[in-house]
């Protein structure tokens, strides 16, 4: 199907580097679309939704927080750190909104640590709007792409 | 039926698109703006072309006002009030500004079009700001992600900062971000020697200065920064002062010590500085020779959690909590903070518990 121009002015801009070094798609040569639609289907097999998964990873990010760049336990299998850069990001789709230079990351210590796909993942503040609001986990090979079969098997 | 709804739809939206791309051609073609008048602060009147952004405007006449995104409208840095001349706020300037801030005027400069004469206000201290030429001349590894980067000035070769300001270095075009960004970066240097800035940066990933400076910049590379800016500075009082700070956040502290040195102070401070393993503190030298050569100065490393096979004698647990430790009332104490949102918003909170008054505490948010 042909791409509308709004769908490929997003595009654009997610290939670009415009608001990160490498932009968000990485080397994904898939659509923008086919991204979300594939990665949703992950989603929807695992019997969490996206906000689902955004609201816990919101849950980590905010109680790591507190520990100030430190790692802190948020559960019994889950150690979380989070740092701050200067400044702000904006979401690269056409609506208002601006997030904290925010990364977390989590490692998974529980059982079978070795056996987790990824052991260690992080995301950004702009990752969990990208989640909930647009399905977006980036493309593969982008700086901050996070597998979501990999992401729900360690978070919850 | 459909078909026809559909070809008329679609004669209307190519009807439409080709419209918008006349004026789009058309503005750059034929829209000559003229010479424009920007009165700055009622005083200064300057000529620029019309036709460009504020930001640019000014940047051409050497007025250059903060931009951390180089004028992509991403930052929110470049607020400036313009009082006549500016047309309506833009969608893309209101996430940016506050209700207060939209009330009085402030603008996004990098988004507001000299398209005719306009009446600005821009603090005095912006048209001290010069763009500086230099020379990357040291790297040094500090931790596995922070490094000191050493910049020596070319043209102009000195430049006169107030410890605690800060720089806005650029990041060219590179293979991994194709246009020019500045990203600002608070100034780690000894004052006294004006030829010279450093920089304590600690690696954003993803992000394009910092990737810049870790991964292509080498010594002996050209460079190009402008500034100094910033309010954050020490006051000309002697009180007694709090600093706390956090990774890269030690940086303006590191000016405002060598500035203490150069002045002979005496002012009693004590500086809590948090990591979260002891190999993730740095600068223990430099912050030993600083505790030998001003008498009242007293450094302590804060290891959140330092390793079970480690010795570590020194303080542990959050730097907040080592700073509430070790004091019972800050009543007449001052207090400068640098470092993330959270470490700000967690100290001012220790820091007034302890009796701290809130317009004593002085900050550099990451923010």
């Amino acid at each position: 199907m042909k791409e509308s121009p709004q769908t490929k002015r997003l595009e654009d801009i997610l290939r670009s580097s415009k608001l990160a070094a490498d932009g968000f798609l990485g080397e994904d040569a898939r659509s923008v679309s086919e991204i979300i639609e594939n990665d949703l289907a992950v989603v929807s097999k695992s019997g969490f939704t996206k906000e689902q998964i955004a609201a816990r990873m919101r849950d980590i990010t905010d109680k790591a927080i507190s520990l100030l760049g430190n790692w802190t336990e948020i559960d019994q299998k889950l150690l979380a750190r989070v740092d701050e850069a200067k400044g702000f990001i904006v979401c690269p789709w056409p609506h208002t909104g601006r997030f904290a230079k925010r990364v977390t990351y989590v490692k998974f210590t529980g059982p079978r640590a070795a056996s987790r796909e990824s052991q260690v993942i992080k995301w950004s503040d702009l990752n969990i709007h990208f989640i909930e609001l647009h399905g977006f986990f980036e493309g593969k090979g982008s700086n901050f792409r996070i597998e979501p079969k990999d992401l729900i098997n360690i978070i919850f | 039926m459909i078909v026809t709804l559909l070809i008329s739809v679609l004669i209307i939206s190519a009807i439409a698109a080709a419209l918008a791309l006349l004026l789009v051609i058309a503005e750059y073609f034929f829209a000559n703006y003229g010479q424009c008048t920007l009165t700055i602060n009622k005083e200064k009147n300057v000529t620029v072309e019309g036709g460009s952004s504020l930001l640019s405007a000014l940047a051409s006449q050497k007025i250059f006002i903060p931009s951390a995104c180089g004028g992509k409208g991403t930052c929110g840095l470049c607020k400036v009030k313009v009082l006549d001349g500016a047309g309506p706020l833009l969608p893309t300037e209101e996430p940016y500004l506050s209700q207060e801030e939209i009330k009085t005027s402030f603008r996004l400069s990098c988004q507001v079009k000299v398209r005719k004469d306009l009446k600005i206000e821009i603090p005095e201290e912006l048209f001290n700001i010069k763009q500086y030429n230099c020379k990357c001349e040291e790297i040094r590894d500090l931790i596995h992600d922070i490094k000191l980067f050493r910049f020596r000035l070319v043209e102009p070769s000195d430049i006169k900062y107030i410890p605690g300001q800060f720089m806005q270095l650029l990041a060219p075009a590179y293979e991994k971000s194709k246009e020019d960004v500045y990203r600002a970066y608070s100034i780690a240097s000894d004052p006294a020697d004006k030829s010279i800035i450093d920089f304590i940066i600690r690696l954003v990933p993803g992000g394009i200065c910092t990737t810049y400076c870790f991964n292509y910049l080498k010594v002996g590379d050209e460079a190009k920064m402008n500034g100094p800016y910033g309010q954050f500075r020490l006051t000309d009082t002697d009180a007694e002062m709090i600093w706390i700070a956090g990774g890269s956040g030690i940086a303006p502290f590191v000016s405002m010590l060598y500035h203490m040195k150069n002045t002979g102070s005496r002012r009693k401070t004590t500086f809590y500085f948090g990591a979260n393993k002891t190999k993730e503190l740095f600068l223990l030298d430099e912050m030993k020779q600083f505790e030998q050569e001003l008498p009242n100065f007293k450094f302590v490393p804060v290891v959140y959690k330092p390793d079970e096979n480690e010795k570590w004698n020194g303080e542990t647990g959050l730097v907040t909590e080592a700073a509430a430790r070790n004091n019972k009332n800050l009543a007449d104490t001052e207090g400068c903070l640098c470092g993330s949102p959270g470490l700000i918003n967690a100290s001012i909170k220790v820091l007034k518990e302890l009796g701290m008054k809130e317009e004593k505490i002085f900050y550099d948010k990451f923010a």
